[in-house]
């Protein structure tokens, strides 16, 4: 049987999901057996193959244009989308900056902490454009599955990718697997 | 009692008339999710998480507040019904922050747990992007307006159960904002810090400064025991992790209190930054030095050999269990003949033969007279009870020379010598009350013998034991000058000892330093409340076990160990285990 393909990528995120997707532990070598990685922010090849895939992962919140670009692109190329993690699925800790709005945040992480000296607030061109509000990937793109946790525990990222193995979509994870923290 | 015959989710259920489709649903053990509901608190169907379809009803009805009918059909989890709940918890988490990650109540959080019951991953609508504001002005716990999902439940617990009416709601719909009066930081409100509305908040938006971030109450033991503030007796929870006391709570099923505590028991024991005594004591060469527990027994065994027992004084705090009272009361008095015995505070006159009123009397009083007492500050939580009757139309009369914290809720205020003018009244009510403290004067007190047979008679105890210490005799009256040695009970109490001869010898059993043991002979560490276990006499006669919550601090020792180690030392079987000891002090306190 061909393995079944999965790309994750990270938004506006701390890596911790990506790390909890790592602390499956040895359970990895097996889920290996049946799942082929195409792509990740931890490994060389970065976007999800244009042939597609049947999973996508997105862990981070959408704060910035860059950031919808690359949800747009994986739900294109994806058949499932997880939306994993706090920010990803509410915005989490990303969206506390829409308490302040973000030209307040920009201005005190660039130019007011009390370490910086000729601050400067990024604006190449070559970044995305910092939204005016913080949200999770679902106000962007369509998401089939979400899984709070900050970060969500090993255990339920790998029950959920048992169960789409087995072939079946959760709809809401099973309460051992559903945290807010 | 007239039942009523209902189904609920096709289960037939019968509840007394008059009771709620929640009521009669808990009682047939059907779990209905609430929020804003409480059970010490009148339901009010604000947050409508308890809404079930009732057959006929044109829409779905909170559980709450909508009462049963015969033959009615209810459903509790039916499609429309869980499709609604989850729209509430959508509205409801879509405004102000409930993000759960950063947040103290994370784990223990009401909404938080119907949020996984109902499976809310994601926001359905835009978030709010206001922030509210933090008012930390208050010593003890702190309201975070970001957190608060205007349930009201502290609004109720303000008004319903403290009287105090502090905390109110301003504006209407989503601008609405719990405050303080009107409007004023809670620092600076008439809050008296009782911190009821602290204990029945379901979210995180009021947290307790001292124990947040320590821990999920999983995690958490919770130990029943009395707390031994004031004479009152309230029944409460003392919450530890780790041998570490995190906070008070108070027990919602105890008799006295139903949950209700003070500052005084619920914080302020918790911010007690006196050093301890954790070591044994003892003077030599003018230097307090610290030794074994054997010496100093030793010591104070050889001075009471040494000395004779006409020149010896006891004095006592009434913070200390009815165990530790008695022992002094039989070793001190009845063993060893001291008759210079006395309290460290006063004590209410005896008023009537037979003291018949309880506190719960105060409820279902019309005419309350407060006389030579003032538990808005010594006894804050008969204050409540006070202020209670007041909502529900009783009178007030307050009878006291001194300043009073209840003053200026009463219709009258008058001077002790007075005390006719308020008797009239009370004559001509159904149910009068007379709450009196030690502050009445023996013509008062003659006077007030009128009303015995028609008041209930309750005696607000100046102290914590001291209805313990008066039935065992231990307020005998105390002169400091007709001792040269003494032996002074001193426990948690703050006492200069401005009273005690210079030369005399002095043996202090203490558990804080204070000037008086600074100058003490010997010092023997004692347990505070936590670190004990035995019981206490409240202000009503009631016998309440205190509980040992975590380890005694170094060296210390509970009060009654002490005493009946010093007894056993000389040879004197007073009673050496706890439930001996006991069974004795309740017999003395109490003769049947």
């Amino acid at each position: 049987m061909a393995k079944v393909k999965i790309a994750t990528d990270w938004l506006a995120a701390c890596a911790g999901c990506h790390m909890s997707l790592l602390d499956i532990d040895d359970r990895i070598v097996k889920l290996l057996e049946l799942v082929e990685f195409t792509s990740s922010p931890i490994t060389d090849l970065k976007h999800p193959p244009k042939e597609g895939v049947t999973v996508g992962i997105l862990t981070g919140a959408i704060s910035n244009t860059h950031n919808i670009e690359v949800a747009k692109q994986m739900r294109e190329r994806c058949q499932i989308l997880i939306a994993v993690g706090d920010c990803a699925t509410f915005g989490g800790i990303v969206a506390s900056r829409n308490l302040v709005g973000t030209e307040a945040a920009l201005r005190r992480a660039y130019l007011e902490t009390e370490s910086t000296v000729d601050g400067v607030i990024p604006d190449s061109p070559e970044l995305g454009k910092p939204l005016d509000r913080v949200t999770g990937v679902g106000d962007v793109v369509k998401v089939d599955l979400f899984i709070p946790g900050c970060p969500p525990r090993a255990d339920a990222l790998f029950y959920a990718l048992s169960e789409l193995l087995a072939g079946r979509v959760p709809v809401v994870l099973p309460p051992e697997h559903f945290v807010y923290d | 009692m007239a039942m009523v015959n209902l189904t609920i989710n096709g289960q037939k259920v019968s509840a007394p008339a008059g009771s709620t489709v929640l009521q009669a649903a808990r009682l047939a053990n059907i779990d209905i999710p609430t929020l804003c509901d409480h059970p010490a608190l009148a339901p009010i169907g604000a947050c409508r998480m308890c809404l079930v379809e009732v057959k006929g009803q044109r829409t779905l009805q909170p559980a709450c507040t909508f009462p049963i009918a015969e033959g009615m059909e209810v459903q509790t989890e039916s499609q429309p019904v869980t499709d609604a709940r989850k729209f509430v918890l959508d509205l409801l988490f879509a405004e102000r922050n409930h993000y759960c990650m950063y947040c103290e109540m994370s784990g223990d959080c009401e909404l938080q747990a119907l949020g996984y019951r109902y499976g809310i991953d994601h926001w359905v609508y835009p978030t709010y992007t206001k922030r509210f504001p933090v008012d930390a002005s208050r010593k003890y716990f702190l309201m975070d307006h970001n957190r608060c999902i205007l349930c009201r439940r502290c609004v109720r617990a303000c008004s319903e159960l403290v009287a105090n009416h502090t905390l109110g709601v301003r504006q209407r719909g989503a601008a609405s904002m719990i405050q303080a009066d009107m409007d004023v930081p809670f620092g600076q409100s008439t809050c008296v810090s009782c911190g009821t509305c602290l204990q029945v908040c379901p979210t995180g938006a009021l947290v307790d400064k001292r124990s947040a971030f320590m821990g999920r109450d999983i995690q958490t033991q919770h130990i029943q025991s009395t707390c031994a503030q004031c004479s009152i007796g309230c029944g409460m929870e003392i919450v530890t992790r780790d041998g570490n006391v995190l906070r008070i709570e108070g027990d919602w099923n105890a008799p006295v209190n139903a949950g209700l505590l003070c500052q005084k028991g619920r914080f302020d024991p918790l911010y007690d930054a006196r050093p301890r005594i954790t070591k044994p004591l003892v003077r030599k060469n003018g230097v307090l030095k610290e030794v074994d527990w054997d010496t100093a027994v030793q010591i104070v065994v050889q001075a009471l050999k040494d000395t004779n027992a006409k020149d010896w004084g006891v004095l006592t705090t009434t913070y200390a269990t009815n165990e530790a009272l008695y022992l002094l009361d039989k070793l001190f008095r009845q063993e060893l003949g001291v008759t210079n015995v006395g309290l460290l505070n006063d004590v209410a006159p005896k008023m009537v033969e037979k003291a018949n009123g309880s506190l719960a009397d105060v409820n279902n009083s019309d005419i309350i007279l407060l006389v030579g007492a003032n538990p808005a500050s010594e006894q804050p939580v008969a204050s409540f009870f006070i202020k209670r009757a007041l909502n529900k139309g009783a009178r007030l009369i307050v009878v006291d020379d001194q300043e009073n914290g209840l003053a200026a809720f009463a219709s009258m205020n008058l001077g002790m010598a007075e005390v006719e003018k308020a008797i009239e009244f009370a004559q001509r009510a159904t149910n009068p009350v007379v709450l009196y403290g030690a502050g009445v004067t023996s013509e008062a007190a003659r006077a007030l013998q009128k009303l015995s047979g028609k008041a209930a008679f309750v005696a607000l105890e100046p102290g914590v034991n001291t209805r313990a210490a008066a039935a065992l005799g231990l307020n005998s009256g105390f002169d400091p000058s007709a001792s040269k040695a003494l032996y002074v009970l001193l426990g948690e109490q703050n006492w200069n000892g401005e009273l005690v001869k210079k030369d005399a010898f002095v043996i202090v059993q203490a558990s804080y330093q204070s000037p008086l043991t600074e100058r003490a002979d010997v010092v023997l560490p004692m347990a505070i409340w936590a670190e004990r276990t035995g019981t206490v006499t409240n202000t009503e006669g009631r016998i309440q076990k205190v509980n040992k919550a975590v380890e005694p601090k170094g060296e210390a020792k509970p009060d009654w160990e002490i005493l009946s180690l010093l007894a056993s030392k000389m040879g004197k079987k007073i009673g050496t285990s706890l439930d001996e000891v006991s069974a004795h002090a309740a017999q003395a306190i109490h003769p049947s």
